[in-house]
């Protein structure tokens, strides 16, 4: 159990600091920013209880603005995310019984449902932040590229740390 | 009694979600970048620490093309020189006929060097942090500036470290005029491209071509006259409002934005006493 919480804290800690001073500086073609570090939220175990959850949420929103000034902004929508993940989840998976391991990854939930898990949040976590910012200039346009683009890319991104994550025994299954 | 604590406790996820909405949406809308409080932005020491760190890295990434503003404003400043260089000696000249002494000329401004440790270029609403703070002279709204052009102005003072509202903040407004003419406009970021900008509310008989540069107009303290800030790509006139509307092409590159100079004016409480003086005078 320690062994996880361990690994657990490490990598947000990782994942903060890649987030700041890598990711927050991409902006590919001017409109895709990718967010990598709500891997960390996505990743919780299911057992976990919502009080956790929440407020995990919304110290690791709260410690990404206060490095890249975004004041509140990622603080609200890892909340939001942290509230609207069960509910995304059981979309899916109706019943806990289905899932083999508690935390929700390629193998606990197969390969087609967990992609389609992190679609989803995702693309909810990146038309949250962007349409927080956008409350001062609108641009429709712009803003559902730079939405479904972000989104893609932070994808990307996830998967290929998911597949560094996955210890090689367990790729075999 | 207990049964209120035991409602609090069956419903307390739903409290607690409420309660950390509640917090960030007060943060999101106290939007006022004046208000906020340095722990709560890049200037703090956790934040300024490891992006200093960072900086020691990737400050080394953008040197050929910051080589090359170097490159291009020195000969701009050595040709500045000999042309300055013809103007004492006239000057001189004229001195040995009038035989008059001059005074030395008020050297009204300073600058102080900078490092840039963070910025931002992607955002709504963009922010830059310097490794300069209070023990270094800096103050809030100073005006700041790089080799090429305009950069923003001073937000939040920490002891070492200060945020600064970037050109490409729509909070920051910059009265500007088109170079060799007087007319004032408000320069002010539309969010488009991290290169160009808008000057606003430029009186329509205010003449200008497509090229023309755009500098700073010296009206406050923050920056001296003639600070450059950019070319027009075009201008349109708006019906309405009888008032031209130019697109302007930044000089600073804020991409690879490394090192500003904060210009400090010394005659700037002097100017604030003299304002307040006529205040008042009026007001009697």
């Amino acid at each position: 159990m320690s062994k996880t919480l361990l690994q657990f804290i490490i990598l947000t800690l990782i994942l903060i600091i890649a987030q700041v001073v890598v990711f927050n500086h991409i902006c590919l073609f001017n409109v895709a920013v990718p967010m990598v570090f709500i891997y960390v939220l996505l990743r919780l175990p299911v057992t976990m209880s919502f009080n956790w959850v929440v407020s995990i949420g919304f110290f690791l929103g709260l410690t990404v603005d206060l490095f890249s000034d975004t004041y509140g902004m990622n603080a609200m929508s890892c909340t939001l995310l942290a509230i609207l993940r069960r509910p995304i989840l059981r979309l899916y998976v109706p019943r806990d019984e289905d899932l083999t391991k508690p935390e929700p990854s390629i193998m606990s939930l197969g390969m087609a449902v967990y992609f389609k898990y992190l679609l989803t949040t995702t693309l909810l976590y990146c038309a949250l932040i962007f349409i927080i910012e956008a409350f001062t200039f609108f641009n429709p346009l712009s803003l559902l590229l730079r939405i479904l683009f972000s989104s893609l890319l932070s994808m990307v991104i996830m998967l290929g740390i998911d597949s560094l994550m996955t210890p090689r025994s367990e790729k075999r299954l | 009694m207990s049964d209120l604590l035991k409602f609090f406790v069956k419903y307390s996820s739903w409290f607690l979600g409420a309660l950390y909405l509640l917090i960030s949406a007060i943060l999101l809308l106290t939007g006022n970048p004046y208000q906020h409080h340095v722990f709560l932005t890049s200037a703090n020491v956790v934040s300024s620490g490891l992006y200093s760190t960072a900086h020691g890295v990737t400050s080394y990434f953008s040197l050929r093309d910051i080589n090359d503003d170097l490159q291009r404003r020195n000969s701009d400043l050595e040709l500045e020189v000999y042309r300055l260089k013809d103007v004492i000696r006239e000057y001189r000249q004229q001195l040995y006929a009038d035989t008059m002494t001059v005074d030395s000329a008020l050297t009204r401004y300073q600058f102080i060097i900078a490092d840039v440790i963070n910025n931002s270029i992607n955002h709504s609403h963009n922010y830059i942090t310097i490794q300069k703070g209070s023990l270094d002279g800096i103050e809030p709204e100073m005006g700041v500036m790089d080799q090429n052009g305009i950069v923003g102005i001073v937000n939040v003072v920490g002891p070492h470290t200060a945020r600064l509202i970037s050109v490409l903040n729509p909070y920051l407004r910059l009265s500007c005029k088109v170079k060799g003419e007087s007319q004032v406009g408000s320069l002010v970021w539309d969010g488009k491209s991290p290169s160009e900008a808008i000057l606003e509310e430029l009186p329509k008989h205010a003449k200008f071509v497509k090229g023309d540069t755009i500098v700073t107009t010296g009206y406050s303290s923050v920056f001296p006259e003639g600070v450059p800030v950019g070319t027009v790509i075009s201008g349109e006139r708006d019906m309405a409002d009888n008032f031209y509307t130019l697109r302007v092409k930044l000089f600073t590159d804020f991409s690879t934005l490394s090192t500003v100079r904060v210009i400090r004016d010394k005659m700037k409480d002097e100017l604030a006493e003299v304002e307040k003086e006529l205040e008042i005078k009026t007001i009697d």
